[in-house]
């Protein structure tokens, strides 16, 4: 890493010496002769692959006969009577002491019900549902993050009050409500719920304005899985339609014979006191030294000779992935951000930005008897917040994130498989009304959009329920931004006008990375719901100074 | 295109240059110093404790009390009020601080407005504790930061200063409050300059950015979220207008922060 300090000009030996006398600790970016906290790559040894992969609880429904207290206020929500909620959930957010590696400290975290990642919904298409997010932050929050906070469902098919924009954020001591109809967004031709929109891997994680990017990196992240009778998380169903993947997501530790594994991926730095820090002076973006798979540092994962399904997540909050196993073995690539693809497609590697999800199926039971074990590795080199550099890193020095350690099948028969055709993408059945451009750009080190800063108050564009639009976004210079748009899920069309078929940017997804000098146009729907939206940068430091706008749809 | 390389001249204060006015205002201005010191709703301005700050542009040392240090450079005010950024301007303090020059043909006018914008909104809050400071990229003299606030209106806010100093020092106080360009072209390319504020409660070791340019409202919400939820100012004017609602919790009680380190000042 050339930003790694301690080298030859800095000893560990006499970075502990300076913290011995000034009683502190402070450190030193060699390469660019000044001190930030995001570049140094000063966290302590820690042995890897000294821990199990850890996998969240499932988040659990208020039993039949509980309810919210004080209740829901149901005219906050649109189209409740349509959707009434099927169940009830309570989560709070609140502080937990969470330890990333058994050589690190036990870290304030700010977490979902105390689990870092926070607990998984696993969230069934036809069952709406009311979630509660009680605030139990500590009032007094020194150091970095906010004790305000307000959940985003990424990705989730939700009204602007539930949906959780930067703008809703909310401090400790008050709860915000979110009605989840879990439906599809609307086919216009039928008015009905369209399948084809179905959405699976989602994640949910704060979006306090300003503060997003501390708050998901003290922990606020966590998974959001969507069901249906074809994705039905069954590998055995009897549904002949049903794509019986790989199946069964861990619920806390009960993982065994569990193949649907949500992995979360994202960099962290630690002090020498084994204290996760984080550079809330930082503009460019953050980088972690300790590359962590569901909150943990390096884990290891026993899996069996059979085929599992991963859903990868880059969390980020800057840092992209090119991941790749250590043994470049392939794997059927079958949903990208959630979204099944028409056709899986056969690939060796997956490139994440910040936010982007993949969801693949790799088959264990082809490596020859003699592979014990194997990596999941990141070969997309970066060394500054700002972006990859382009370079693909050799094998041998990719960063290890996980491995997986390879066990023999359990002589269980494995009924799941991976469908020659997935979901097919929803009809392009809407006129395009219009074309925007959203540029995203950088002027006076402030971001902005169209050469607007970010401001709630101004409505940028004003969208008609029963229109479409092309949208083309683009940026210049040496950045890359990770757009994310929310509720309506654009279908992407081009990248530098060139088709993305057959690529893992086609069909349908939320978050678009662009690389310096990028456009990317995409076609985009308006129906549902009426209220105000975010589109965002989605490293989450950009996106904390406010690199976004507002949208509105309307009837 | 204008760089700091080219429009940087001689950054030492010359005292020859003071006006009068700007002399006894520098005899005056110490004893309102320490009495808006003294009015940071309890926050003391306590020497800061004697740390090493590391070699370094931009470099400071997190103390272990969890603040940081920054090195104590010596500033000089519009009013040719000496000053040292730590033991000063950082130390114990809430404030907004940008980089700007009195001579400035790109943002800063635009800046300074919309700031004033904020100040009003915020003036319940200025000076008792929040404090705006603009540190001159361009080594211009008191007089002429003088001249610049009497221009935009805002110097009889006294919560508000413009400090100039070395170029080594700005250039150090800029890098360490995360306005620094790798480039160093781009870093000394003056009309690039950075339009962002940077916001910071010390004593929490609470920081934060947004551009100076945008909206006041949005600007003032930032910084009455740099105060403890239960502490908070309340500022008319400022609520988002399409904020949807949260409600108070029933039978709510405060949580213990778990990070003690700072909390246990307070």
């Amino acid at each position: 890493m050339s930003n790694r300090i301690f080298g030859s000009a800095f000893s560990r030996r006499r970075f502990l010496k300076g913290s011995a006398l000034t009683s502190g600790a402070f450190f030193i970016n060699t390469k660019f002769n000044h001190l930030r906290l995001a570049d140094v790559h000063s966290s302590p040894y820690t042995t890897p692959w000294s821990q199990p992969l850890a996998f969240a609880e499932y988040a659990t429904p208020l039993p039949s006969f509980a309810q919210l207290d004080p209740l829901p206020q149901l005219s906050d929500f649109q189209r409740y009577d349509e959707f009434p909620a099927a169940y009830q959930y309570n989560i709070k957010v609140c502080e937990a002491l969470h330890c990333a590696h058994p050589q690190l400290a036990a870290c304030p975290h700010s977490t979902y019900n105390g689990s870092v990642p926070g607990p998984t919904f696993m969230m069934r298409y036809g069952r709406p549902v009311i979630t509660r997010f009680e605030n139990c932050m500590p009032a007094v929050m020194p150091s970095y993050g906010s004790c305000d906070v307000i959940t985003h469902i990424h990705n989730g098919n939700h009204a602007p009050e539930s949906d959780g924009g930067p703008w809703d954020y909310f401090h400790p001591g008050h709860y915000h409500d979110h009605h989840w109809p879990n439906v599809c967004s609307t086919d216009p031709t039928t008015g009905l719920p369209d399948p084809l929109e179905a959405k699976g891997t989602l994640f949910y994680h704060d979006h306090c304005h300003d503060f997003t990017g501390a708050n998901v990196y003290r922990g606020l992240a966590g998974f959001f899985l969507l069901f249906d009778n074809l994705d039905s998380g069954n590998e055995n169903d009897p549904n002949p339609e049903a794509f019986r993947l790989p199946s069964g997501v861990p619920d806390g530790k009960r993982v065994k014979n569990r193949y649907d594994i949500p992995l979360v991926l994202c960099d962290r730095n630690y002090d020498q006191n084994g204290m996760m820090v984080y550079d809330s002076l930082e503009m460019d973006g953050l980088l972690g030294d300790k590359n962590l798979v569901n909150g943990r540092v390096q884990p290891y994962f026993e899996v069996e000779r059979r085929k599992y399904r991963f859903r990868i997540l880059n969390s980020g909050i800057s840092r992209f992935h090119d991941v790749w196993f250590s043994n470049g073995m392939t794997f059927q690539y079958i949903a990208n951000d959630g979204n099944m693809i028409p056709t899986p497609m056969e690939l060796q590697n997956v490139k994440l930005g910040v936010a982007e999800r993949a969801d693949i199926v790799i088959d264990f039971s082809q490596l020859p008897a003699s592979t014990t074990e194997i990596y999941l590795v990141n070969r997309a080199e970066q060394v500054n917040g700002r972006g990859p550099t382009g370079n693909r890193l050799p094998m041998s020095q990719a960063p290890k994130l996980l491995k997986l350690i390879i066990r023999p099948a359990t002589g269980v028969v494995d009924n799941s498989r991976v469908p020659t055709t997935l979901r097919q993408l929803p009809e392009m059945n809407l006129p395009v009304a219009r074309t925007r451009n959203w540029h995203f750009d950088r002027t006076n080190g402030m971001w902005t959009v169209n050469g607007q800063l970010f401001d709630e108050n101004r409505c940028d564009a004003l969208c008609k329920h029963g229109t479409a639009e092309i949208w083309k976004f683009s940026t210049a210079g040496g950045w890359a931004h990770p757009v994310h748009n929310h509720v309506e899920e654009p279908r992407t069309l081009t990248l530098n006008g060139k088709s993305v078929e057959g690529t893992t940017l086609q069909g349908r997804k939320d978050a678009h990375p662009l690389y310096p000098g990028d456009e990317i146009s995409v076609y985009i729907k308006f129906r549902d719901w009426i209220g105000r939206y975010p589109m965002h940068c989605h490293n989450l430091t950009h996106e904390d100074h406010a690199m976004m706008f507002r949208w509105d749809m309307e009837a | 295109m204008a760089t700091l390389q080219q429009t940087e001249h001689n950054k030492t204060v010359d005292a020859k240059n003071f006006s009068r006015r700007a002399a006894l205002g520098g005899l005056l201005f110490p004893a309102v110093g320490l009495f808006l010191g003294g009015c940071t709703r309890g926050l003391t301005t306590a020497a800061a404790p004697k740390v090493a700050i590391p070699e370094g542009r931009g470099a400071f040392a997190l103390r272990a009390d969890g603040t940081r240090a920054f090195r104590n450079h010596e500033l000089v005010d519009q009013n040719g009020v000496k000053v040292r950024f730590q033991d000063d301007l950082v130390e114990g303090k809430v404030f907004g601080a940008t980089f700007q020059y009195a001579k400035c043909e790109g943002i800063c006018s635009d800046m300074t407005q919309q700031m004033k914008k904020s100040y009003q909104l915020m003036k319940p809050i200025m000076g008792k504790p929040v404090n705006f400071y603009m540190f001159s990229l361009a080594g211009d003299s008191p007089a002429e930061m003088k001249a610049f606030m009497q221009a935009h209106g805002i110097d009889n806010l006294p919560s508000w200063r413009f400090f100039t100093g070395s170029s080594e020092a700005i250039a150090d106080i800029r890098w360490a409050f995360g306005f620094g360009d790798p480039n160093e072209e781009t870093d000394k390319n003056l009309a690039g300059h950075t339009g962002m504020v940077r916001f910071c409660n010390h004593k929490l070791d609470k920081w934060a950015a947004c551009p100076a340019q945008g909206s006041p409202e949005s600007t003032a919400r930032l910084v009455v979220r740099l105060f403890p939820s239960n502490e908070r100012p309340q500022l008319a004017g400022i609520a988002s207008k399409i904020a949807t609602p949260s409600y108070p919790m029933k039978n709510w009680s405060p949580a213990k922060p778990l990070t003690a380190n700072l909390a246990s000042q307070l």
